[in-house]
C-alpha cells in the first residue's frame, strides 16, 4: 500500500522561536529519515519543495486562470516535503509520528489511490 | 569490476577519436555519431569478454563503419527520392574499407579532431543545453544514461536534446574541420563558456549520500586539460583549466559528513588538494604575463590566492579586491559585482559591500537568486545590525532551490534568533 506522508509549514513560520540547537537538530532528523527510509525500500519518493512564498497559484478570476503570487493555503498550512512510503498504514503513521514527537506540528498521511479496478 | 572501468575509461578517451577519424572522411556528423555509439556499445559488451582488442582505435572504426554503411544501405530507398546534396560516392567506398585507414594515421590527426569535435559541439546554431550535452557525448564520450544522470534529468530527455543537436549541425551544413578567423576565436570563448558550466553544474548540485552520478567535475577538468594540450598558447584556456583545479581542490571541505555547507571561511583547510593547487600554480605561473589578462586568468589568480591562504585570516583580500577591480572592466556583471562586495567588504569594512550591494538591488538578473540577499545578510551580521541580518537570512531562505542552502540560511538566522526571556527564570 502507498501512502503520502505530508510535512507543511515554511521558512520563519512555524519554527522561527526555535534556537539553532533545535533547528539543526530538525534538520539531523529529517536527513536520517530520508536515508533509513531508502535503505530499507520503504521510500518510493520523497522531496522538499521550495518556500511556499515562492509559490504561484493559478485561480479563476474574471473567467479565466490567471497566475497570481502566493500559496494556495495559508503559508503555515502549504506544503514543504513529502514521503511517498510503501508501507502498511501502521507503519505509515509510525514514521510520521517520529517527526511530529520532534517538531510537535502535525503531518498528514493519506493513503494513495490504486489504479486498478476492484471488485 | 574494475576491467569493466578499465574498458570505459579506454572506451571514453578513445570514442571522440574515432568520431573525428569517421567524420573527417565521411561526413555527416549525426550518422556517424549514430554509428560510433553502436561500435562502443558492441566494446562495452565484447571486450570485457573477449579481451580488448591490440588495436582498440581499428576495431572501433571497423565496426562504425559497417554501422555506418548498414544505415546509409537501409536509408538508399528513401534518399533516392530526396535530393541528395554534394554526397561523394567514395564516401561509401572509405566507410566500406575502414583497412584504408591506418592506425598509424590517428595518433597525430586524432589530437586535431579532437579540437575540431569540440568546436563542433559548441556550433552557434546549438542552445547552451544542447551545446553541453552534445560535448559530453561527442567529445566526452559519456553514455546518454550517463549525462542523464548528470543532469538529474530523464534519459529521454537528453537523448532527445542530442539527436536534435546532430540535426540542427546538419541543417546548418557545418562542416568537419576548425572554422577561420575571427569566428575560430569568438568559437574558443563559447567552448570554454560550455566547459565552465559543466564544472559549475557538477561543483554547485548537492553533494548528498552517493549516487551513481557521473563526475561532471573531473569531465570538466579532463576535457579542459585535453583543450589546454591542444591549444598551449591561448592563455584563457590555461586560465580556465587553473581556475577548476583551485576549486575543485577545495572540494573535500565544501560539506561536512552529514552532506551541510561549510562556507570557505570555515573550511578545514587541512582537507584542500595541495597537489592540485601545486598544479594550478605552475600553470598560472607559465601564463600571466603572456598576454592580456582574460576573465578566467583574473578568477583563477582570485582562486588561487584563496587556496595559497593558510588560514581565512590569512587571505590577501586587499589583492583579491585589486583583481576583482581589473575583472569588473573586462568582464563586468552582476555576480562579479557581488564577489567584489565581499572583498570590499574585508578590506574597507562591510558597510562599504553593502554599500556595493545596493547597486544590485534593482538588477534583473539578481531578481530571482538568494545570493544577493545571503551576502547581503552576512555583511550586516558583521556589521552588527543582527536583526536586519536575521531578516535576510530568513528571505534568503525562502528564495533559494537549493535545500542544503535553505537549511544553513535557516541556521545562520536562528544562530542570530534572541529567545523570548523565560517567565520564570528560577524554573
Amino acid at each position: 500500500m502507498k501512502y503520502l506522508i505530508m510535512m507543511f509549514g515554511g521558512i520563519g513560520a512555524a519554527t522561527q522561536d526555535r534556537s539553532a540547537e533545535w533547528i539543526a537538530g530538525m534538520h539531523e532528523l529529517l536527513m536520517k529519515l530520508d536515508t533509513e527510509l531508502k535503505e530499507s525500500g520503504e521510500c518510493v519518493a520523497s522531496d522538499a519543495l521550495v518556500d511556499p512564498s515562492q509559490a504561484k497559484t493559478v485561480r479563476f478570476i474574471n473567467g479565466a486562470p490567471v497566475p497570481t503570487d502566493g500559496p494556495f493555503a495559508e503559508v503555515k498550512e502549504s506544503l514543504a516535503g513529502y514521503w511517498i512510503v510503501d508501507v502498511d498504514e501502521e507503519r505509515a503513521l509510525q514514521i510520521a509520528s517520529r517527526v511530529v514527537a520532534y517538531t510537535e506540528y502535525p503531518m498528514e498521511v493519506r493513503r494513495i489511490m490504486d489504479h486498478s479496478a476492484q471488485p | 569490476m574494475n576491467g569493466q572501468h578499465r574498458v570505459e575509461d579506454l572506451l571514453r578517451e578513445v570514442a571522440p577519436q574515432v568520431l573525428g577519424a569517421l567524420v573527417r572522411r565521411c561526413g555527416q556528423f549525426d550518422a556517424c555519431e549514430d554509428a560510433v555509439q553502436e561500435a562502443l556499445l558492441a566494446a562495452t559488451v565484447q571486450w570485457p569478454v573477449e579481451g580488448v582488442p591490440d588495436r582498440p582505435r581499428s576495431w572501433l572504426l571497423t565496426v562504425a563503419s559497417r554501422a555506418l554503411v548498414d544505415a546509409w544501405r537501409a536509408d538508399s530507398a528513401r534518399r533516392r527520392r530526396e535530393t541528395v546534396a554534394a554526397h561523394d560516392p567514395t564516401d561509401y567506398a572509405l566507410a566500406a574499407d575502414p583497412a584504408g585507414i591506418p592506425d598509424a594515421d590517428l595518433p597525430g590527426a586524432d589530437r586535431d579532431d579532437t579540437l575540431v569535435l569540440l568546436f563542433l559541439c559548441c556550433h552557434p546554431a546549438l542552445s547552451p543545453p544542447s551545446q553541453l550535452a552534445l560535448t559530453l557525448r561527442a567529445a566526452g564520450g559519456l553514455t546518454t544514461a550517463q549525462i542523464a544522470a548528470a543532469f538529474l534529468v530523464p534519459e529521454a530527455t537528453i537523448a532527445k536534446r542530442i539527436s536534435r543537436a546532430k540535426r540542427r549541425i546538419r541543417a546548418a551544413g557545418a562542416r568537419f574541420g576548425l572554422p577561420a578567423q575571427p569566428q575560430r576565436t569568438e568559437r574558443l570563448g563559447v567552448v570554454l563558456h560550455v566547459l565552465y558550466l559543466i564544472f559549475n553544474e557538477g561543483y554547485t548540485t548537492s553533494s548528498g549520500p552517493a549516487l551513481q552520478r557521473t563526475d561532471l567535475i573531473a569531465e570538466a577538468i579532463r576535457l579542459t586539460r585535453l583543450l589546454h594540450r591542444l591549444l598551449p598558447g591561448e592563455a584563457e584556456v590555461a586560465g580556465l583549466l587553473a581556475l577548476m583545479l583551485f576549486t575543485d581542490a577545495r572540494g573535500a571541505a565544501r560539506t561536512d559528513t552529514d552532506g551541510r555547507i561549510v562556507p570557505l571561511s570555515d573550511q578545514q583547510r587541512e582537507l584542500w588538494d595541495t597537489a592540485v593547487i601545486a598544479e594550478g600554480q605552475a600553470i598560472l605561473t607559465r601564463t600571466l604575463g603572456t598576454g592580456p589578462v582574460g576573465p578566467y586568468q583574473l578568477q583563477a589568480a582570485i582562486a588561487a590566492l584563496h587556496d595559497e591562504a593558510p588560514t581565512a585570516g590569512a587571505t590577501d583580500w586587499p589583492q583579491i579586491l585589486a583583481l576583482y577591480d581589473v575583472l569588473t572592466t573586462v568582464a563586468p556583471g552582476p555576480v562579479v559585482t557581488l564577489s567584489r562586495a565581499v572583498a570590499l567588504a574585508h578590506v574597507h569594512g562591510p558597510r562599504a559591500g553593502l554599500a556595493l550591494l545596493g547597486t544590485l538591488d534593482t538588477d534583473e538578473r539578481m531578481a530571482h537568486t538568494h545570493r544577493l540577499e545571503a551576502v547581503r545578510a552576512h555583511l550586516l551580521e558583521q556589521a552588527g545590525d543582527i536583526t536586519a541580518a536575521r531578516h535576510s537570512y530568513l528571505r534568503a531562505a525562502k528564495i533559494t532551490t537549493s535545500l542544503p542552502e535553505q537549511r544553513y540560511l535557516e541556521l545562520r538566522a536562528a544562530r542570530l534568533h534572541q529567545p523570548a526571556p523565560l517567565a520564570n527564570p528560577g524554573d
